[in-house]
C-alpha cells in the first residue's frame, strides 16, 4: 500500500527580531548608564620656565615692587605658605607651618582612619585674603616633600583653583606650577 | 426535470463544500481571507543598530582611555575641564607606561636607581625619555601634514596613581620637559558633587 504523500505546507521566512530587540533594548540603557559613571576631567599644569628673569614689571605692579611668587609647600607638619620669597608665619606657631594639620579622618584603603589632615578650608581663605590684595595675580607655586602623596597635591590644587561664597564661586589662583621637590 | 434540480443541487452543495473546504485551511493558518497585521520593525531596528554601534564605539573614543585597575587609583578632583587628545604618560603602582605602551617598572613608589641620569639621585628617567622622545616626534610627523593636531604639540596628560610619591612625580614632569613636553594635564575623576570650571 503506497503512503500518502503530505502536502508541502509554506514556511514562515519572516525572521524572529523580539530576541534581537530584547537585546538591544536592554544594551542601550546598560552603555548609557555606563558612560555616566566615571566622568574624567583635567587639571592644567605647567612646569616652571627656565630663562632670563623679564626685566619689564608687569603693568599693574609697581616698579619697586617684588613679584608675588605665591608658593605653598607641603611637608608633613602642615603647608607652608611663601609671597614675596618670605614665608607667610602663623602666629600661634612661628617656627611652625603657615597651617598646621588638624585633627580629622583620612580615608586609607578606602575606610575613614583618624589622624591628622591638612586644613584646605584654612588655605582657601588665606590664599582668598591674598587675592583681595593681589587682585591680578593668578599663578600660585606648588611645592612639596619627596615622599608627599600625589593625592594631597591634587587637593591643594583643588582647594587654591576658587573659592565657594554661597552660590557665588570665586577664582584664586587657578594657573599651577609644579616646582621640585622641598629638599 | 426533477431529475436536472437534483444535479443542480449536488453542484451547489459541491462547491460550497469545497469554499468551506477553504475557509477552513485558511482559519488554521491564522489568515481570514486578508494579510495579516504585522509590526514593521526594521526602521526601529535600524535606529536602535545606529544607536548601539555609536554608544560602542564612543568607548573607544574618548580622549582619555582608563582601564580601572586595583593598580591605579585615580584621585578625585573639582575641576571639568575635559581631556584631550595627546600623549597619555601612565603612573600606576607597578609601571610607568607612554601611550599604554610600558616604559619601566615601578617598586614601592619609585624606579630602579639604575634607570637614572645620574644613577640613583637623578631626576632623568632614560627608558620613559627614549619613549617620550619618539611619541613628540610622532606628534610633530602628524602636525606636518595636519595642522589641527598640532594644538597639541607638547602637552602630555599625566594619569598617575594617587599614593605615587611627589618625587616620581617631579621626576616623571622633568623627564617629559627634557623631551619637549611643557604643559601638563593632570587626570582626575571629576567630583560630581562639586563641579567647578
Amino acid at each position: 500500500m503506497a503512503k500518502k504523500r503530505r502536502p508541502t505546507e509554506e514556511v514562515d521566512t519572516d525572521l524572529n527580531l523580539t530576541p534581537a530587540m530584547n537585546l538591544i533594548l536592554i544594551l542601550i540603557p546598560l552603555l548609557l548608564t555606563a558612560m555616566e559613571q566615571m566622568k574624567l576631567a583635567v587639571i592644567n599644569v605647567a612646569t616652571p620656565q627656565i630663562g632670563p628673569a623679564s626685566e619689564v614689571p608687569p603693568p599693574d605692579q609697581a616698579p619697586d615692587e617684588k613679584p608675588l611668587k605665591l608658593t605653598i609647600a607641603l611637608t608633613d607638619r602642615g603647608m607652608h605658605l611663601y609671597a614675596r620669597d618670605q614665608v607667610i608665619e602663623n602666629k600661634d606657631d612661628p617656627l611652625g607651618p603657615t597651617i598646621p594639620k588638624k585633627d580629622g579622618e583620612e580615608i586609607i584603603d578606602g575606610k575613614p582612619v583618624p589622624g591628622k589632615v591638612y586644613d584646605y578650608e584654612k588655605l582657601t581663605q588665606m590664599l582668598a585674603d591674598i587675592k583681595d590684595e593681589n587682585p591680578v595675580e593668578e599663578n600660585i607655586i606648588i611645592n612639596a616633600e619627596s615622599h608627599i602623596k600625589y593625592r594631597y597635591i591634587i587637593q591643594v590644587m583643588d582647594a587654591s583653583r576658587e573659592k565657594k561664597d554661597g552660590d557665588k564661586k570665586r577664582s584664586l589662583f587657578p594657573n599651577v606650577v609644579l616646582a621640585a621637590g622641598v629638599a | 426535470m426533477a431529475e436536472e434540480k437534483n444535479q443542480n443541487y449536488e453542484i451547489l452543495s459541491e462547491s460550497y463544500e469545497q469554499e468551506m473546504l477553504a475557509k477552513k485551511k485558511a482559519a488554521k493558518k491564522g489568515v481570514r481571507g486578508e494579510t495579516p497585521a504585522k509590526l514593521t520593525m526594521n526602521s526601529l531596528m535600524d535606529i536602535l543598530t545606529i544607536l548601539l554601534v555609536f554608544l560602542l564605539k564612543s568607548y573607544s573614543t574618548d580622549a582619555v582611555n582608563v582601564t580601572p585597575s586595583s593598580d591605579l587609583d585615580i584621585p578625585k578632583g573639582k575641576t571639568m575641564l575635559t581631556p584631550e587628545q595627546t600623549v597619555v604618560i601612565t603612573v600606576s603602582k607597578s609601571a610607568i607606561l607612554v601611550d599604554n605602551n610600558m616604559a619601566l617598572g615601578v617598586k614601592d613608589g619609585k624606579v630602579d636607581g639604575a634607570q637614572k641620569r645620574p644613577p640613583e639621585d637623578g631626576y632623568f628617567i632614560i627608558p620613559l625619555n627614549k619613549m617620550l622622545v619618539d611619541a613628540i616626534e610622532k606628534q610633530r610627523r602628524i602636525a606636518a601634514v595636519n595642522p589641527s593636531a598640532g594644538k597639541s604639540l607638547g602637552i602630555a596628560t599625566i594619569i598617575m596613581d594617587a599614593d605615587t610619591p611627589f618625587r616620581l612625580l617631579t621626576e616623571v614632569m622633568y623627564t617629559a620637559s627634557q623631551a619637549e613636553f611643557s604643559k601638563f594635564k593632570f587626570l582626575v575623576i571629576a567630583d560630581a558633587t562639586e563641579g567647578q570650571g
